[in-house]
This record gives structure tokens, sequence and C-alpha cells, in this order.
């Protein structure tokens, strides 16, 4: 009612007149003022709010590098070693603190900031509490934990059980070990954990406090059985973790959802073909549901993963595609993490081209979503790489680009390898299939260098392109590029692009071959420049000096070519392969039309030395042009014998 | 697919190998025989050299003549493919069908003339070297957009002279050479360039028809049922759960990109204070206590204070500067005003000699400490 009134009321005035007569008096007896509820709000939700209009700039450094313009860093290794440096000040810094904790006593303020304060140093004299332990466990100091623990038992203070299981639980949540400690984000972003590989091995430590913790506990809580089963799948230690899982069952002891989870995961490692696998698997979710036990998000990502490498893909598919249907019946909702096996599983390298890709990216497109799975990450580099590798679409990679940069979606991308691995792909994808100057325009000069910096191939492949397209005019930038990028020095780009520019003669301009010449004295004044000390150096080859030498000869630079000649005449021994001959007779023209004979009777010399049977010829050329004398014809005659009586 | 789509990858490389065997092969009969001739200025030497060079001239004309009308077929496709138009995938769809037609128009005879005369102009082996090249270029001559791939490939490794002079004082070592060593000098025209550059011969595109794969349509696997609602996950694993509760956060904590980020992560950390800014955070001994606590604190004077006099007046002062100060706890300002009692207790004689304290308020002074004793 009230509703209807409103809306007339906003529109026309005569319409509404008619009506408001009637309505008014109902209107303004239903009319409540309504409040809204508070929103609470965290301490961070200011933050986030201003934070959410700064967008990234791709002309800029990350935030982390502008500290000082000059020392901005371009090339990727840079960008590596400037933030592991600020890290390793950081660490050094953490270091003082705990060597001289008695330094750090002050107390600036109040209420003390615990983050500030030295850590606590605990040894087996160390006189320590049970509330010590609590505090420990809460902040994931493992290795201390553990050390407190056992005094604690040594002077046979009790330890309550719940407390004792909370420790079992981080023994066998981080297998004894220390992980990076939270404080150091760059460190977490930089490093390349034993990637890819550490799901094969096992890295249990057999034996360790958390096994005897667990052996000593009386009696055995399902908590605890849960919590060493899943510690052992997680490191691997399958021998272990199913002898536990049927000791569980025996004594009718009943597991958990997750622990079941760790179980699938790892179906592959205890049995051997897919048949079997795939019954235990088929198995262990009865036994779920016969223990009244309700799967999740877990669940649904352990059987996808153990169906991605399972064995005979085709069954493996018919599989994935009922395990989703399965618990999209249960109202559980895949993460990227499932989408990322389900790819794995669809687009093998030796399989059929599968389009399941486009499906999921019609699923996912235009959300934002949320961390779910730990392997959510792995998520948008694979289907970067499906995009290039397996179906090679660019309007796909497109999607998956926007996709990615959709809210807060750029927290998934992982780590900087992941990020890395997806703009090559991504970058590698677009410069094969865009024109070239869209791709320059838009994709090149927009990500390239503070996105991302191309690895060499992907260098090598842009430039390949450059040279396809005869699209002289990048060759500049992208020699400035391959400096910046500290590229300069290989071998194969630097014959890319030497090769494009002397090719391409038809396409230069004269302030090309200006910029031409210019770049490949670079290249050269670089390789004589580098050759202390470095461990990469560039290696002219004759043939690239043979180039250089072209590119010297057009700009008629006449000084720096008899450079380039000289080291080539001087260098016989040490330099691999020799120039092609046009770069050599090139070099005679410029002399006969500098009329400097004697540079040209050396070049000839060169000729004869490297066997090049035109030699003849070239002196002939010289001594026609240029009307040698008597002393110079004296010395060309020397080089190549009496070939001027005949012509 | 994939595979074939790896190889098709590579194939440049593999036919420049080919070359570079070929060339191996040739270059190495090349210096006997000019070591040979050199030896001798034998007439007949001569002459077989002359038609030598006239023959292998022939052939080369005819291979370039080849060369270059696939060449041209090539730009004409391509220029007829690189109009820039905002994708749309049926026309793209179409194109792609209209381009696989056209490249299937090359007939494989042509392959083999053509490998037929590259053979003949390198010499040598003749028979081997074609059937070196026929085997590379039809091992993967499946699809005919990879044919097409490899042809330009190939044709862009070679020199293509337009000039037919320029081959005639050439020996023929030079000739190979010049096939063979020298990196494409392809001729293009200043006309082609000016147009924009299309790649579509360039990258291998296969035919994928995108099947719609319904995700969720699939006959479930059966296991369990969806109305059940009294199931629960078990028991639960507290620290287990905080800890990979937290990893997963810190899957999604990255180096901070602005300093807004920058503070979110200090304030996560608990190294700065939490919004909205309270100058009272954290202070949870202070909550307890009541701010009239802190300021008016004459109360403390009213059981022993004289009421007038120099020593009321003093106290007074001191009462009000306790009140402003912060940092002290509430405990603190009234052991501070407590003190003074006992001082001018202490001083009590003096006092009374000097008139600053009236007989009147003796018995306050001690009547309060008696109080406070027992």
């Amino acid at each position: 009612m009230m509703n209807i009134s409103k809306t007339l009321l906003r529109r026309g005035l005569p319409q509404a007149n008619i009506t408001s007569n009637i309505l008014l008096s109902t209107a303004t007896i239903d009319d409540k003022i309504e409040i809204p509820k508070r929103i609470p709000r965290g301490p961070t939700d200011i933050l986030r709010a201003l934070e959410s209009t700064v967008g990234r700039d791709p002309t800029a450094a990350h935030y982390k590098y502008h500290d000082d313009p000059y020392l901005i860093p371009l090339s990727s290794s840079g960008k590596r070693i400037f933030a592991m440096a600020q890290e390793a000040g950081r660490k050094a810094a953490h270091w003082v603190r705990q060597e001289h904790a008695d330094l750090f006593q002050h107390r600036e303020a109040d209420p003390v900031i615990e983050a500030f304060v030295p850590p606590m140093v605990y040894t087996e004299e160390s006189e320590v509490a049970v509330a010590d332990l609590e505090k420990l466990i809460e902040m994931r100091q493992v290795v201390d934990s553990a050390v407190v623990y056992r005094v604690l038992k040594e002077k046979n203070v009790e330890v309550a059980q719940e407390l004792e299981q909370g420790l079992l639980e981080l023994l066998c949540y981080q297998n004894c070990e220390d992980g990076v400690s939270e404080e150091f984000v760059e460190e977490r972003w930089f490093r390349q954990a034993s990637k890819g590989k550490e799901f094969v091995k096992k890295t249990w430590k057999d034996g360790d406090l958390a096994e005897q913790i667990f052996s000593k506990m009386t009696p055995k809580t399902p908590e605890s059985y849960c919590a060493i089963i899943q510690g052992m799948s997680k490191y691997r230690q399958m021998d272990s973790a199913v002898q536990l899982f049927e000791e569980a069952q025996k004594s009718n002891i009943p597991l958990n959802t997750n622990t079941y989870n760790s179980l699938i995961q790892s179906v592959n490692m205890i049995k051997e073909n897919f048949d079997m696998r795939w019954s235990l698997l088929a198995d262990f979710l009865t036994q779920m549901k016969n223990s009244n036990l309700k799967p999740n998000l877990g669940t649904l990502n352990a059987i996808l993963y153990a169906l991605s490498f399972m064995g005979n893909p085709k069954r493996a598919k018919e599989y994935v595609l009922q395990t989703l249907a399965e618990f999209k019946n249960l109202g559980i909702e895949p993460s990227l993490g499932s989408w990322y096996y389900v790819i794995l599983t669809f687009c093998k390298e030796r399989g059929p081209v599968s389009t399941i890709l486009h499906d999921i990216i019609n699923h996912l497109e235009d959300k934002e979503h949320q961390i779910r799975d730990l392997k959510d990450t792995h998520f948008f580099v694979t289907a970067m790489e499906m995009a290039r590798h397996h179906l090679n679409d660019v309007a796909l990679a497109r999607r998956i680009d926007k996709l990615l940069n959709y809210g807060d979606n750029y927290n998934l991308i992982g780590d900087s390898y992941k990020e890395s691995v997806y703009f090559r792909h991504y970058f590698a994808l677009l410069c094969d299939n865009l024109p070239l100057e869209e791709f320059m325009n838009d994709v090149y000069f927009k990500l390239v260098p503070h996105i991302y910096v191309p690895e060499v191939g992907i260098m090598a492949e842009v430039l390949n392109q450059v040279d396809v397209n005869g699209a002289v005019e990048y060759i500049p930038k992208l020699w400035s590029d391959l400096i910046v990028f500290d590229q300069s020095h290989r071998e194969n780009l630097v014959d890319c692009i030497l090769n494009t520019m002397v090719n391409n003669e038809q396409l230069v301009t004269p302030e090309l071959t200006e910029s031409f010449a210019k770049i490949a004295w670079d290249i050269y004044s670089r390789s004589i420049n580098e050759e202390e000390g470095r461990v990469h150096r560039l290696n002219l080859t004759g043939d690239l000096l043979g180039k250089i030498l072209i590119l010297l000869v057009r700009q008629k630079d006449f000084e720096k070519a008899c450079k380039v000649m000289d080291r080539l005449d001087k260098n016989q021994q040490t330099i691999a392969g020799v120039p092609k001959i046009e770069a050599l007779a090139l070099f005679v023209d410029l002399c006969i039309e500098e009329k400097v004979p004697s540079r040209g009777i050396d070049c000839i010399q060169y000729c004869t030395d490297c066997g090049f049977p035109e030699a003849n010829s070239l002196a002939v050329r010289l001594h026609k042009e240029l009307n040698l004398d008597e002393v110079f014809l004296e010395r060309l005659t020397k080089v190549v014998g009496d070939v001027f009586s005949t012509s | 697919m994939s595979r074939i789509y790896l190889i098709t990858w590579h194939l440049p490389n593999n036919i420049k190998n080919t070359f570079h065997n070929v060339r191996h092969r040739t270059l190495q009969k090349v210096s006997l025989c000019t070591s040979s001739s050199s030896s001798s200025d034998d007439d007949t030497k001569l002459q077989k050299k002359v038609e030598e060079k006239k023959k292998s001239k022939e052939a080369l004309d005819k291979l370039n003549k080849l060369l270059l009308t696939m060449t041209e077929d090539d730009v004409s496709s391509k220029t007829k493919l690189n109009l820039a138009q905002p994708t749309n995938k049926r026309q793209k769809k179409l194109r792609e069908k209209q381009d696989f037609k056209e490249s299937k128009a090359t007939p494989t005879e042509t392959l083999v003339n053509a490998a037929n005369n590259v053979a003949e102009s390198i010499g040598g082996d003749v028979k081997q070297t074609q059937s070196e090249l026929l085997m590379k270029l039809l091992n993967v001559a499946n699809g005919d957009a990879t044919v097409n791939t490899n042809l330009k490939d190939l044709v862009k490794g070679m020199k293509i002279d337009q000039e037919s002079a320029q081959g005639a004082g050439l020996s023929k070592a030079q000739q190979v050479r010049q096939i063979l060593q020298e990196q494409s000098k392809a001729p293009r025209r200043k006309g082609d360039m000016a147009k924009p550059r299309s790649k579509s011969a360039k990258s291998p595109k296969r035919d994928v028809v995108v099947e719609k794969i319904s995700l969720f349509g699939s006959e479930p696997l059966g296991i369990f049922s969806p109305n059940q609602n009294d199931l629960t996950e078990g028991v639960v694993n507290k620290t287990w759960n905080h800890l990979y509760d937290k990893d997963l956060k810190l899957a999604v904590t990255h180096p901070p990109s602005n300093y807004f980020q920058q503070m979110i992560l200090w304030t996560e950390q608990k190294k700065i204070w939490k919004f909205p800014i309270d100058n009272e955070q954290g202070l949870e001994e202070e909550k307890k206590v009541y701010f009239t606590d802190h300021v008016f604190l004459e109360k403390h004077l009213e059981p022993w204070c004289p009421l007038k006099g120099p020593i009321r007046h003093f106290m007074e002062l001191v009462c009000v500067g306790l009140s402003k100060n912060p940092y002290l706890t509430v405990e603190a300002k009234k052991e501070h005003v407590l003190w003074f009692r006992e001082y001018f207790k202490d001083k009590l004689e003096l006092l009374q000699e000097t008139g600053a304290i009236q007989e009147t308020d003796l018995g306050k002074l001690h009547a309060d400490q008696k109080q406070s004793e027992h």
C-alpha cells in the first residue's frame, strides 16, 4: 500500500493530485521511519575501503620498490634481489633483537606491543609453566613448544589433555618443524617452495615427538587419531596412516570428515591401478556415509585431486563429472581449486583436446572468489597455461585475465613464481596470435616492465615476431629493454636483433639507420667492456661482428667500422666463425668511398685469410675504383696474387 | 593433437637441420672441386664449369620462380585474412574454414616438384636430398595448415635472388652459400609493408569445436543422499583447523601494493593502533575506572585536610595538578595525596608554630589517622 502511494506521488503532479487525497491519509499513518541497522565495522574496514580506491598503475613500479626512484629495479632478477635485500634487512633486525634482547626492554608503548618485544628463548633449563605452552601453540612456535613440553614433562607438571591434543595437532600439521614466519611476507612471496614434487615424496618424520605423544596418550581419543592420521597423510607416510586407520576402525573410534579427506587424497599412493584406486575411494566414501559424516569442500577436492592423476583419463573424466553433480546435490559449491583439478584431468598433454575450460570460465565469470582451499591459488596459472598450450585461444585467455582482475580475485594469483608463469603464458599466447602493433601497444607496453618482465624465451619470441613482420621501428625500444632486463648478453637475442636489423634494409628510414648503427656499436662495445669479471658475457662470433659491420657501414661510420674490422682481423684465433662476405664487401666499398685503400687492402687480406674466393674480385674492384699507386698495388698483389693484368 | 602441434612447432628447426646436413655434404664436395680446379687450368675443366653453371642457373631460376609464386600466393591469402575486426566467433570460424579450403588447393605435387628442384639445384646425391626433404615435409603434412606454415618458414630461411644476373658470375659454392647460408632477404615490397601485418599463417590454428560440457549435468555418484540433515563432520581438531585457516589467509596475503594495504597488514599483525583511533585502546585496566575518579580528587582531602588556610590551599593545587595528569592511575594519585598527609603530620609541630594549622584542625588529622590505622 505504502509503496504504491509513494510511486504515485513521485510521478507527474496532475496524476498524483487525484489519488493523493485518498491515499495520503493512509500513507501518513503507515509511514514509519526505519532506522537502518548498525553495521559492525572491523578494525581494518576503513582501510580496506580506502584501499579499494587505489588501483594498480601499470606504469609505476610496485609499491615496495619506490623508496628511491634511482634504485627502482626493472629486471626480474633485480626485483627479486631488491625485495629479498629488504627482507634480509628485516631479518637482520629480528636477529639483533633476539641476540641483544637486553637492549629492548624499554616500554615505549602502553599497552605493550607484543610484536616488538624480543621473543622468549626456551632451553632445557628454562622456568616454564603450562601457560607458556598454551601461548606457544597459539603462536605456532613448533620447536619452542616441543622444548617447553619436554621440560614440563621432566618436571612432572600435569599438562591438560586438551592442551596435549593441541600440541599434537600442531606437531602433525607442521611435521615437527617451524614454517616461514608470517612476518616475512616477501620471503613467502618469492619462495619457490619445493614446488610440484612435494606431493610425491614422504617427508613425515618417523618416531618424532608427534608419534611419541600419540603413543603415550591414554586413552587414545578420536581427536588424536584424526590428528595423527591427517598429519601422516599430509606428509605422505601412508603405510602408518592406513595402519592407524584400520586400528581405529577395529576399536570403533569415529573419525571425522577431514581425516577421510586426507585418506581419499592419498588413494593413489595406497593402491596401484585405476580400478583398485577408485574402488578404495568409493569404499572410503561409503564408510563416511555409514558413519553419518557430512562431506565438505575438502572431500570434493580430495576426490578430484585423486582423480586428476589416477590413470585412465577417460573414466576419470566421467567420474569427475559425476562427483561434481553429486556435490552439487549436496549443496557444496566447488572452489577454484576444484576447477584446477578438473582442468588437470580434462586437459592432459597427451590426451584429446578438451574445451571444458570454456564451461568452467562461463561458470566462474564475473564473480569475486574467495580462497577456500589452499590449491585455489593454482587455478589461474594452470587455466592460462591450458589456454595457451591446450587450446591456443586468445579470447579465452582474455576472459581468464578479466576474471583475474575482477574484484579482489588477483589475490588468488599465488606467489611471484605463479604470477610470472601466468604472464608468460598470457604474453606468449597474445604475441603469437595478435597483430604485432596491437600486441605491442596493448600488451607489451602496458605490462612490461612493471607487471611482467619477459623471460629470455619470450623475448626471443617477440623479436622473432618483429623480424617476421619487419616491424623494425620497435627495435630501438626492444634493445633498450634488453639492456634493462639484463638480457643483453644473451647470444640468441643479440643474434635475433642483429638479424632483424640487417635483413630489413628496405624498410629502414635514415633515422633508424642511425639508431641501428648505434645499437650495433653498443652491442660491440658491451662485448668488449664486459670481458673482465663477468660470468655471463657476450661472445661475439664472426658472423655477429659481420652484421655489426654491415650496420655501421650503412651509417657510413667509417671509424667505428674500422675498429670492428681491426678486431676481426687481430683476433682471428679467438673469434669463432667468420663474417659473411657481403659484410666484408660492403666494408671494402666504404673504403673505396672514403678513399682509404690501406684499410681496403687489410680487409682483402682478411678475406683471403678466411678463404673467401671473392677476395680477388674485391681486389680488382678496389684497384679499378681507386687507381692504386705502386706501393698499394704491390701490397695487394702480395695478398691476392697477380689478378690485375688480366682484368 | 597437442603432439602434432609440438612437432609443427619445432619443424623449422628440423628443416634447417636437414639443410645443414645437405649443405655440409655439398660444401665438402665443392671444396674438393675448387682444390682440383685451382691446381690445373685446363680448358676442358673450364668448359665443364661453365656448363655446370648454366645448368645450375637454370635450375635455380626455376626454383626461384616457384618459390616466388608461392610466396606471392601466400601474401595474397594473408591480406585477404587480415581484416582487423572485432572478434566474432562465428566469423572467425568461417574464416578458418576458408583458410582451410584455400590451403587445401596447394597440391602435394607442387611439394614434390619443389623438393626435386631444391635437390637438383644443390647437387650432390639428388635423390637422397630430395627424399630427405620430402620426408621432413610430408611426415608432418597431416594438416594442410601446417604444410602452409612449413613452406613459409622454409622460404623464409632461404634467399630468393630476383636478379638472375647475379648468379652468373658466381661459382657454385657461392650459390650454395647464398641459398643456404644467408638469412632471408625475402623481398618485401614497400606496398606490402604499409598494410597491417598478419600472423594468421604463422601460428598453427586448429579447428577446435567448442562442445558444451554440462559441468553439473551428469548422473551423480549416488553415494551420499542429499536430504539427510543429521550429518556432522565428526570430532573437531581445533588447533588443526585454526592452523589451516591461518594458512588460507597467508596464501592470499601478498606484499602490500600501497600504503593502505601496508597499514592493513600492520594492523593485523597488531603493530599499530586499530581503527577507529581511540587513545584508550588496549588500556583494559583503566576502562574499569570512571573518569571522575581521576578528576575529582578533593574527596581524598576531606577526612584530614584543614578546611582553610595555606595547607588547604596547597593541597587543592596539588589536586588540580593531579587531576590533569593523564599518566598516573587513580591509585597513584591517591597515594600522592596521602603522602602529603604523612608529610604534614611529621611537620606538625612546625606547622603549629607558624600557625599554618589551627588547633581545631588538629583533631581531624589525628582522628583520620586513627581511622585509617584501624
